[in-house]
């Protein structure tokens, strides 16, 4: 297995505040690699440096050997690096179906030059009901987004990060706000997306036995700083976490 | 010639940091640019035309009565055709120029396009080092300390002006600590409004009145705060204090146009580098 | 439906002026032809989240070049018309890359000094430009040596014109571009996220309508015969906006409408300038408040966002 991305030394300063300090892991290809840590650890900022978002303070990214620290997050976006939201980013006034396409048409027409581009070819993929179905909206094309239920919104975020066809998703959260049985659909089409379509996933997530699930290895952050790294269950084992979360009534199941 | 050009520079930046002090402070609190603000300097010049020119009041009564009137108008003014924009930066602006144009329009049915001058309170020079003083822009400069040293004074102590600064920093948080920010815009809309009256009330004898009299100060604001950093007070200071001096120099040496394109260009830059001005704090 | 009905009405006010046959009517209907892609121009930018106060000078410019290029160079009226338009939009493709990364009001700032600069440049050229004394002696405008001398064949002119920038934006408006555009408005750290280069959509749509207003201001020139920088003013930016406001931003029909129903009110209140800008500034605020989607909104209900 070869480092699909690889971050080394990662850090990101607000002000007087170091959000995310000297991270450094790499995911490899077909791998679920989960990051978990309290509030306000730097996880989200963490995502958002490696997406392009932020530009880091110090550090650098590699996706598939090439740096990607400092560009811009569109293009990070088009060289295959994907992401869904912790709030639910969508167009709430449009429908799925609207929604999905016009996710295709901002990957695939991303300037006015491939707009112009994009008319020779005709390239009409991905496909959007496939995609939907793929992430449970397939009989909800024509609702209109805003009035989706929480958790399908969630989903339509994740659909819509994969017209991009990515090979990396960073998901944030994906999770939070579900109920139990949506919960157990999220952990399901985390698997199916790296199992069916290849992608690997870098996973933000609270609810633990999700991540000790679906995950291969953990990343844990506190305050910014990496404290463990490694299997489910050596993660699960170690002092340092342990004591990280201690005082906060999360479970590890 | 250096020490007039310093201290033409600087009574024309001591003008120039009242014309621009409610400029700032309405950005600074409700994030509107105010297109309106020559024109409530305007407003403040004819009311003391007719108070003091008309009726003879005291001068200095005549400002003060001026810069009431314009903070009740602007708590109005605020009351009705802000609050309903609060948080949508450009339909606000585009209120502002509404405000702008309808008062403009107002003074040219009351008075007609003709500028009217009144008789100066204070005339003559006195002379300091080398260079002329005129009195009238003397007393200007004072008035504009003293104003600025009670609304420094304002901001720092009371109650009100800590809690505009509060607003100005951060509304969400603000309001989650309980500043009521109704109350402080309007508040704050009218204490800009009274600035702008006051400064137009004192330079009322310098320069002619008239309906249009509000564009040049209206520039002059803007070409200050944005140097300074928008919102900011001190950076209005720099920012009054930099451009009176350059100005002075420039059209002593060049022509006065030059000293204007001068002024928009290093704004230009400014923007394009730092938006936040040379005081202003963090990210636009 | 509706549309039709409106577009009909349009067309029935396109063909006003012949009915009237009066000089009078005919120079409102060719300033508001002369108005109506500038507003539409400054619609395009509304798209996009930005206010520019640039577009006075974009037009200025392609006024003056229009103007320089027939009267200096000697070129064709059209060669230099299209030439104006290619100025601007080159002023806006080169500023463009450092403007438009900065956003809201600090955009309207820094487009604001850029047109005063642009407007100073105008009055203190004087050898170029003619100064704040004017440049005169444009010649008419002529295409294959049939010469524009009356106001109803610069009508047809400017209504063309008008006619094309509209047909456009619609075309913008309808295609995946108007989608792309929406949704950078909407929610850009999505759109981005999903890989859209925000910064080059709004570089085009810049550059696009400053080409459009630039043309406007050839037109003008031509019809005009003369040209002051004080026709260029921050003014007529913000008549822009007000046409924008009133009309609606949410269709091209909006400005269109904006322009329809503001150009003329200084024309026909010449003698109370006054009352209208008091007019104007008490419409401004009933829209503002009132009517925030525009007259476009009473004619064609916009979509109910859901709560
Ligand atoms: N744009 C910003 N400016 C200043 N500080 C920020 C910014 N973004 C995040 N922070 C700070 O950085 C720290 C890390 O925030 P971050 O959102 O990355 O945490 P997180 O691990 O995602 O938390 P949560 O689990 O609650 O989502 C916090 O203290 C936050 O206040
Ligand atoms: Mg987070």
């Amino acid at each position: 297995m070869s480092a699909l991305l690889e971050v080394q030394g990662l850090t990101r300063r607000f002000g007087g505040l170091t959000a995310v300090s000297d991270v450094s892991f790499a995911v490899s290809e077909g791998e679920i690699f989960g990051v978990i840590g309290p509030n306000g650890a730097g996880k989200t900022t963490l995502f958002n440096v490696i997406a392009g978002h932020y530009k880091p303070s110090a550090g650098t990214a590699t996706f598939s050997g090439r740096g990607i620290s400092g560009l811009r997050s569109d293009v990070i976006a088009r060289l295959g690096i994907a992401r869904t939201f912790q709030a639910v980013h969508l167009f709430a006034a449009e429908t799925v179906a609207e929604n999905l396409r016009r996710a295709r048409v901002l990957s695939t027409s991303h300037g006015p030059f491939a707009y112009l581009r994009s008319f020779g070819t005709g390239r009409r993929e991905p496909d959007l009901r496939d995609v939907a179905t793929f992430v449970g909206l397939g009989p909800l094309l024509d609702q209109t987004a805003g009035g989706l239920a929480y958790g399908l919104q969630k989903m339509l975020g994740i659909g819509m990060a994969l017209m991009v066809t990515p090979k990396l998703l960073l998901m944030d959260e994906p999770a939070a706000g579900l109920n139990p049985s949506e919960k157990r659909a999220a952990s399901a089409l985390i698997r199916r997306l790296r199992d069916e379509r290849g992608i690997s996933i870098l996973l933000v997530e609270h609810d633990m036995p999700l991540v000790m699930g679906v995950c291969d290895r953990i990343l844990v952050v506190n305050q910014g700083k990496p404290i463990a790294i490694g299997s489910p269950d050596a993660v699960k084992a170690d002092p340092a976490v342990i004591d990280a979360y201690l005082g906060d009534d999360y479970e590890f199941a | 010639m250096i020490e007039q050009m310093i201290v033409n520079g600087l009574l024309a930046g001591f003008i120039y940091i009242i014309m621009a002090l409610g400029f700032t402070l309405i950005f600074g609190i409700m994030r509107i640019v105010n297109f309106a603000h020559g024109e409530f300097y305007m407003a403040g010049a004819v009311v003391v035309l007719f108070l003091f020119g008309a009726l003879g009041w005291n001068f200095f009564l005549a400002v003060v009565m001026a810069g009431f009137l314009a903070a009740a108008l602007g708590i109005v003014i605020e009351r009705v055709l802000f609050r309903p924009l609060v948080g949508n930066e450009l339909p606000g602006m585009i209120m502002s120029l509404a405000v702008g144009i309808t008062l403009q329009s107002i003074a040219l049915i009351l008075f007609g396009p003709s500028e009217q001058s009144i008789e100066r309170p204070f005339s003559g020079t006195w002379q300091l080092v080398n260079a002329v003083v005129p009195w009238d822009r003397t007393v200007v400069a004072i008035a504009a300390l003293v104003i600025l040293a009670a609304f420094y004074l304002f901001l720092k102590y009371s109650r009100l002006g800590l809690a505009m600064q509060a607003v100005a920093q951060d509304r969400e948080t603000a309001s989650l600590m309980g500043v009521e920010s109704g109350l402080i815009y309007a508040s704050a809309f009218g204490i800009a409004c009274a600035l702008a009256r006051l400064a137009g009330g004192l330079m009322a004898p310098i320069y002619t009145i008239g309906p249009y009299m509000g564009e040049l100060p209206m520039l002059k604001a803007f070409v200050v705060v944005i140097l300074g950093g928008l919102g900011s007070v001190p950076g209005a200071v720099l920012g009054g204090l930099l451009i009176g001096l350059s100005e002075s120099v420039l059209s002593t040496l060049f022509s006065s146009t030059t000293a204007l394109i001068a002024s928009f260009t290093i704004v230009l830059l400014i923007v394009v580098m730092r938006p936040t001005g040379l005081m202003g704090r963090g990210a636009p | 439906m509706k549309r039709l009905i409106l577009l009909a009405a349009i067309v029935i006010l396109a063909v006003l002026p012949w009915l009237a046959n009066n000089r009078y009517v005919f120079h409102i209907a060719t300033m508001i032809a002369i108005m109506a892609p500038l507003a539409l121009s400054m619609n395009l930018m509304l798209r996009i989240g930005q206010l520019s106060m640039a577009h006075s000078a974009f037009m200025g410019i392609g006024a003056y070049a229009s103007a320089l290029l027939t009267m200096r160079l000697g070129l064709p009226p059209l060669a230099s018309l299209l030439c104006g338009g290619v100025l601007a939009a080159l002023t806006a493709l080169v500023l463009g890359p450092v403007f438009l990364r900065i956003k809201g009001v600090y955009f309207v700032l820094l487009t604001y000094a850029f047109g005063q600069i642009v407007n100073l440049v105008f009055q203190e050229w004087t050898s170029l430009f003619g100064g704040n004394s004017g440049l005169y002696g444009i010649p008419k405008f002529s295409l294959a040596g049939y010469r524009l001398t009356a106001v109803s064949q610069y009508y047809v002119l400017a209504l063309l014109f008008t006619a094309i920038a509209y047909w456009m934006v619609r075309a913008i408006e309808r295609s995946d571009i108007g989608a792309i555009l929406q949704s950078l408005n909407e929610d850009e750290m999505l759109s981005r996220s999903i890989g859209a280069d925000a910064l080059s959509w709004r570089i085009a749509v810049f550059t696009f309508s400053a080409a459009i207003a630039g043309i406007s201001g050839g037109i003008y020139a031509f019809y005009i015969g003369f040209l002051s920088p004080q026709a260029f003013g921050f003014q007529l930016s913000v008549d822009l906006v007000v046409m924008n406001v009133i009309g609606g931003t949410s269709a091209a029909l909006g400005p269109l409408l904006g322009a329809i129903v503001v150009v003329p009110l200084p024309e026909l209140l010449r003698e109370a300038k006054q009352y209208q800008l008091l007019i104007y500034g008490l419409c401004l605020m009933v829209f503002l408040i009132f009517i925030k989607q525009g007259l476009v909104s009473l004619i064609d209900r916009p979509r109910r966002k859901p709560a």
